[in-house]
């Protein structure tokens, strides 16, 4: 047998354009694997010259998907350039644009279980591919269906009524919010009239934990197996306690033992970490200076952020959480497929926080925006469904856009996605006489797992498919597979 | 966020940041400036949810750019519910949420399809000349058909 290459594009139900490519030896091993990311915006360049107020406002356009994500990390940022930081927000301005990111929060992990990972837990791997798909789902499991449709709908209507718009809407403006809550919106969302109200997402959101520890249990060597390998975990965890933090805490990263690599302030990201280059994608790979390209790499995301905490603040989530780790004796959890099951508790937790936020009348109060000494830099860092996103931004003395940097969770993930390819393509493609489509399947699985937003992270508008091509010793294409 | 008391939604599908892709919400800005009886939701794609969204109304209209010849412009006909899906799932067809509105809720609304056809698709805000008089078509047609209170319009099918 001749080397050869295998090329899956597009990489499918992800976010974005993906391309991975296999190579083969002469016997059919696999040589290596690449998760290549194919499209380029340039977003960071475009921005420059635009006054500081319009970077919430425009940023988000990087996605369709985590917009609120881009939003609130940007206008972290523009608060500094207004001379705010976080701890400086009204209380209303910072429980609202909490309330909206987690709002966002949950409807993206709804979005991403129930649409995107659904499938391949419920039909299988080996389900043909036009069954692997949320139509088949909703078809042949209805009541889970509707129950994502309707918690993915209240995440939105929580955008909906605190940015305006479902997508790319506006709440944040520099120094605070825009607007308050009113009393018919709160009732909207606790009365259960219209739509199914918060209690019912928190019942919901505990009932779908336990279909996952189901099938955790029923998979268990599959789930625990399925492209694991040892890695760092990044997250913001809570300033004071560690605890879970979602919208503003310390950056800290671990080991794949739980040794603590880093601590640090958010704002000072930039002195402890580089971004490496490859001339085969145009996704960066971030990496602590400290450990180097090789060792400083991290995983983000909801499993890094179940290693990184210390607990979570609301108690279901909480005793979810003890039960997850509990799995892995507190020691890290390197099980890439326990992304899902994360994810999970994070919407858990989303749903108590919302309820916790809409029972405060402080949110329906008016001190909405404040003001400090201008100054010419501002970095947000926060954390998005997929994990941590960086925004920093510098402006001249008219307030010009100078240069921006962003770097988007799917980029933090980028060699753990790449690693995870490696992974499966050698467990189950070498020295197979044949391809087949469940095969490659299984190396999309292993992306899927980190909900990549290939968009985001190339800060391009994208579609979303992905391309598999098989390439011989001398790269000459042999097989390919396009979806 | 609460809905009046409509039996009809319109969902416009498009980005009016590329051009003749405007279509779809410039129908339904018309429609906001000249009448109240329908409720309206702007759309880049149909998603899943879309098909519990519209489980609540009798009517159901489509309004989308197309890239089909059509003889006056635009098109209206009626949508049926169809498995049919593409790989992604990320943008759904209308007769794919018709399906699923049925499947999922029990109910298929009444349901048409207003297809504008466009010309340019460029990343650039403002209707190609081709496309604004299509649109001007469509609103006269809309009118003469809504002003008759039926949506006997048959002859477009």
């Amino acid at each position: 047998m001749n080397n050869r290459k295998i090329v899956i594009e597009p990489v499918t139900r992800v976010e974005g354009h993906g391309k991975v490519t296999i190579k083969l030896d002469e016997n059919g091993k696999v040589e290596d694997a690449f998760l290549h990311i194919v499209e380029f915006r340039g977003f960071e360049k475009f921005i420059q010259g635009h006054p500081y107020w319009e970077a919430p406002v425009m940023v988000q356009r990087l996605c369709g998907i985590c917009p609120v994500s881009h939003h609130l990390a940007a206008a972290k940022a523009i608060d500094q350039l207004v001379g705010i930081d976080p701890e400086n927000l009204s209380p209303v301005a910072t429980m609202l644009r909490r309330l909206l990111h987690y709002g966002q929060v949950f409807q993206s992990h709804a979005l991403h279980f129930f649409y995107l990972a659904s499938p391949d837990l419920l039909f299988g791997i080996d389900a043909p591919a036009e069954k692997r798909n949320i139509v088949a789902v909703a078809t042949e499991n209805k009541e889970l269906a509707k129950k994502g449709i309707l918690m993915r709908k209240f995440g939105q209507e929580m955008i909906k009524a605190l940015a305006g718009k479902k997508i790319h809407g506006i709440l944040a403006v520099p120094g605070g919010v825009h607007k308050t809550f009113t009393p018919e919106e709160r009732e909207y969302f606790l009365d259960g009239k219209e739509i199914p109200n918060v209690d019912t997402m928190i019942e919901w959101s505990k009932e779908i934990i336990d279909f996952m520890k189901t099938y955790h249990a029923e998979n268990t060597d599959w789930i625990d197996s399925f492209a694991r390998y040892p890695s760092n975990h990044l997250s913001l965890v809570d300033k004071e306690t560690g605890a879970l933090e979602l919208y503003d805490g310390r950056l800290r990263s671990i080991n794949s033992t739980g040794k603590e690599l880093m601590n640090i302030e958010d704002i000072e990201y930039s002195y402890h970490f580089s971004e490496a280059v490859e001339p085969w994608s145009y996704l960066k790979f971030p990496y602590m200076k400290a450990y180097g390209r090789e060792n400083g790499w991290n995983r983000v995301g909801p499993l890094a952020r179940m290693n990184t905490c210390s607990h979570i603040t609301t108690p279901l989530a909480e005793a979810e959480r003890v039960i997850f780790k509990s799995y892995t004796k507190n020691f890290p959890n390197n099980m890439t497929m326990h992304t899902h099951w994360a994810r999970l508790i994070e919407m858990l937790h989303c749903a108590e926080l919302m309820k916790e936020l809409l029972l405060n009348d402080e949110i329906m109060s008016n001190d909405l925006v404040r003001k400090g000494t201008p100054r010419n830099k501002g970095i947000g860092v926060i954390e998005a469904p997929r994990g941590t996103l960086i925004h920093e931004y510098h402006t001249d003395d008219k307030g010009l856009i100078t240069k921006c940097n962003l770097i988007v969770s799917t980029t933090h993930n980028n060699e753990a996605m790449n690693r995870g390819v490696r992974s499966v393509a050698k467990e189950v493609l070498s020295e197979k006489p044949e391809i087949t489509e469940p095969m490659l399947n299984q190396i999309e699985i292993a992306i899927r797992a980190y909900d990549p937003c290939l968009s985001c992270a190339t800060h391009a508008l994208g579609q979303m498919p992905l391309i598999v091509q098989l390439e011989d010793h001398q790269g000459n294409l042999i097989d390919e597979k396009v979806r | 966020m609460k809905k009046l008391d409509n039996k009809t939604i319109v969902l416009g599908i498009g980005n009016n940041g590329r051009q003749d892709d405007g279509l779809g919400w410039l129908f339904l800005d018309f429609l906001k400036s000249e009448y109240t009886d329908f409720d309206l939701e702007y759309r880049y794609q149909l998603q899943i949810e879309d098909a519990e969204l519209i489980s609540n109304y009798q009517n159901v209209i489509f309004i989308d750019a197309s890239k089909d010849e059509s003889e006056d412009g635009f098109s209206y006909y009626p949508c049926k519910p169809s498995e049919k899906y593409s790989f992604s799932t990320h943008a759904l067809d209308p007769e794919t949420i018709l399906y699923l509105s049925e499947k999922l809720y029990n109910h298929e609304p009444e349901a048409t399809i207003l297809a504008i056809q466009g010309y340019d698709w460029e990343l650039k805000i403002g209707l190609s000349e081709k496309g604004t008089q299509n649109l001007n078509s469509a609103k006269q047609y809309f009118k003469e058909s809504m002003l008759n209170k039926h949506h006997s319009i048959n002859k477009y099918y």
